[in-house]
């Protein structure tokens, strides 16, 4: 077989044309290693037309000078291929809006390099979610700020599905924003929030705190019905086996499914 | 509504439950979590199959996925559910001195003639509506499996008269009827309403010569007063009472026994039950046997009523009586259904995710004298 110095003939001279001043060589300079330089190489030539090359050394650069290392670099693209298609302002302007919504360096970083998309995101819809937060659901700015550098894809939700899990855990399960930032409610999704908070109610270990805020059993906190594997869960929380909550998601989700059937039918009439 | 507010506030279901809550947690402690989640949660049905009908559903079903749990028991291929057999000596708080007959570990009579499928054990399938064949006759007839546990017990043998106290809508009466051995069946009802119902169901599953006045009688009595018509007449008599039927409480706000107007009704079942179950007693002949069914899972209404009417009976009527263990029964339907443990008297299906059936009490006892 062919030596594996020789260049891939999927990566053709014809892109490397495309893109003046991007060769392995310049690649190797900025401080990528050989085998990273070569996946840098082959995803910007899986990106479609010849955009994703333009912008290739400014979101180089961009991350460099956010000050991600190569290796965290060529990870984060191969993630996100996206990324060498925005624009060097856009990706500015997104990020100084993040630091302007109050994440400080480190956990900036972390965040990029965790959930790269966010720099695929417009500034006015990271800015209107951060609204929400604020003035739907009542969290502080520093909350919702910590609600973005702890769960960075609630930009991309459904507002109104994001409203809906908020008055759930907050009208239903009577928990404050405190408690929901604190255990990073908005890393799971609703279906499961509700699946295992439903379980534990129907055994009788949680209920919905009357008007005065108070239950006459004690409620198990938020943090050990997200933060906790499915058997820690069981055994601990709920106090079943394996197998009740395997039928009970069953079951539930089909009263979800007539649910909405219902909702559906009234809606029409 | 004016009331709508105040309505909404404590409907029926929610009474039941916190009712529940403070009485089951006690009597069934740690299995309560359990029993609960299962209750507020879709039941499963069986299909009592047939026998009149000329389709042949069975296969159908079969290939369903679904079994005959009573024929096919699989007995030794699961891990037993049970947790403790033998605790059953526990009790000697009443001055009811019980004698269990022996026939514990013996295998007990199960009529070849009653199947009722099931689908496996954490399957949640649901059965279709049972359709007429050519005669307009139903085929299956959809209830709580462990309902047939009651009719399978009172053991009913060819030529026995058999009396059901109270029979509406029919489900049991119906599996009895399946066994083919019955020679004379009263089946009576309180409620005109329900009577009506129950008449219904016996024309769209049993072909009219099984239902001549030769073999069969409906009434709408007062089975409180069945002692004063007829007594020590029946070899078998059924006693499925009114109860506060659980599952229906707590799921249902129509026509609900913890409706705040229905207080009293329901603080006298207790002793609307012990009556009813004497008068099957008084029904029965000596040497005939008597099962007390209940869908409910307190004591009050279930063992405790069995133990007044034993010793009511022996007081009132000299009548001796004799528990009859139900514990072979309970040995051969433990991979279908979950038993309470440590029952001391009768025998008892507790819901459970897995296998959401009953909640079934049932207590058998034989007529001495
Ligand atoms: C649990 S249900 C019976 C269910 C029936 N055995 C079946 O399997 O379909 C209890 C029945 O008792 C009836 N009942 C209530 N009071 C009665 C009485 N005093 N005498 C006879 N029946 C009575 C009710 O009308 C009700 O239909």
């Amino acid at each position: 077989h062919q030596s594996t110095s020789q260049p891939n003939h999927e990566v053709s001279p014809v892109t490397t044309k495309v893109v003046p001043g991007l060769s392995l060589r310049s690649l190797i300079d900025m401080g990528f290693t050989d085998t990273q330089a070569k996946q840098i190489f082959e995803s910007v030539s899986s990106v479609r037309g010849g955009s994703a090359a333009k912008h290739i050394l400014s979101t180089l650069t961009v991350l460099f000078v956010l000050g991600l290392n190569p290796s965290s670099v060529q990870k984060l693209l191969e993630k996100c291929p996206e990324l060498y298609t925005v624009k060097e302002a856009q990706l500015q302007q997104r990020i100084s809006n993040l630091r302007k919504l109050g994440l400080v360096e480190g956990s900036l970083q972390r965040m990029v390099a965790h959930y790269p998309k966010i720099l695929t995101v417009p500034v006015k819809t990271v800015k209107n979610v951060v609204a929400f937060l604020k003035e739907r659901c009542l969290f502080t700015s520093q909350q919702a700020s910590d609600i973005l550098r702890d769960s960075p894809a609630v930009v991309l939700e459904n507002l109104d599905q994001l409203e809906y899990k908020f008055q759930y855990v907050y009208f239903r399960m009577g928990v404050k924003q405190s408690e929901m930032v604190k255990f990073r409610l908005f890393r799971f999704p609703l279906d499961e929030v509700r699946c295992r908070h439903i379980f534990l109610e129907r055994r009788g270990f949680y209920q919905t705190p009357d008007k005065k805020g108070q239950t006459t059993i004690i409620n198990p906190k938020l943090d050990s019905i997200l933060n906790n594997d499915l058997d820690t869960f069981l055994t601990h929380v709920a106090q079943a086996t394996a197998e009740e909550f395997d039928v009970f998601q069953k079951l539930l989700a089909r009263e979800w499914k007539e649910e909405e059937l219902q909702q559906g039918k009234i809606e029409a009439e | 509504e004016k009331w709508a507010a105040t309505h909404a506030k404590h409907p029926p279901t929610r009474l039941a439950l916190h009712h529940f809550d403070a009485t089951y947690s006690v009597q069934l402690g740690k299995l309560w979590p359990s029993v609960r989640v299962a209750m507020l949660s879709e039941r499963k049905y069986g299909a009592l199959l047939n026998n009149f009908c000329h389709d042949a559903v069975l296969v159908d079903l079969q290939a369903k996925g679904c079994r005959d749990f009573i024929t096919n028991r699989e007995e030794d291929a699961m891990p037993s559910l049970e947790q403790n057999s033998e605790t059953q000596a526990q009790d000697e708080s009443s001055d009811v001195s019980l004698k269990k007959s022996d026939i514990d570990g013996r295998q007990i009579n199960l009529s070849p003639n009653i199947k009722c499928l099931v689908f496996p054990r954490g399957d949640v399938t649901r059965f279709k509506p049972a359709r007429p064949d050519a005669y307009g006759l139903l085929s299956y007839y959809l209830m709580d499996a462990a309902s047939v546990l009651p009719c399978l017990a009172l053991d009913v043998q060819e030529g026995h008269n058999v009396l059901d106290l109270c029979a509406a809508p029919g489900g049991k009466t119906l599996s009895l009827l399946q066994t083919q051995s019955i020679r004379f069946l009263c089946v009576n009802d309180t409620s005109v309403s329900r009577t009506m119902r129950l008449r219904k169901v016996l024309h769209s599953y049993v072909p009219k010569q099984f239902l001549t006045d030769e073999k069969l009688r409906i009434t709408s009595f007062d089975g409180t007063k069945w002692g004063d018509i007829e007594r020590s007449t029946f070899d078998r008599v059924l006693v499925d009472v009114p109860c506060t039927t659980d599952r229906h409480s707590l799921t249902e706000d129509d026509n609900n026994i913890f409706n705040k107007i229905r207080v009293g009704e329901r603080r006298r079942l207790p002793q609307l039950q012990l009556e009813l179950l004497l008068a099957g007693i008084e029904a029965a002949c000596p040497g005939g046997e008597i099962l007390y069914s209940t869908c409910t899972l307190s004591q009050n209404q279930n063992q405790g009523v069995v133990e007044q009417a034993i010793c009511l009976a022996r007081e009132n009527h000299g009548i001796q009586l004799e528990a009859v263990s139900l514990r072979p029964l309970t040995q051969m339907f433990r991979n279908t259904f979950h038993f309470a443990p440590g029952l001391h008297l009768g025998e008892m299906v507790i819901p459970h995710l897995a296998a959401n059936f009953g909640p079934i009490y049932m207590c058998k006892l034989k007529r001495l004298t």
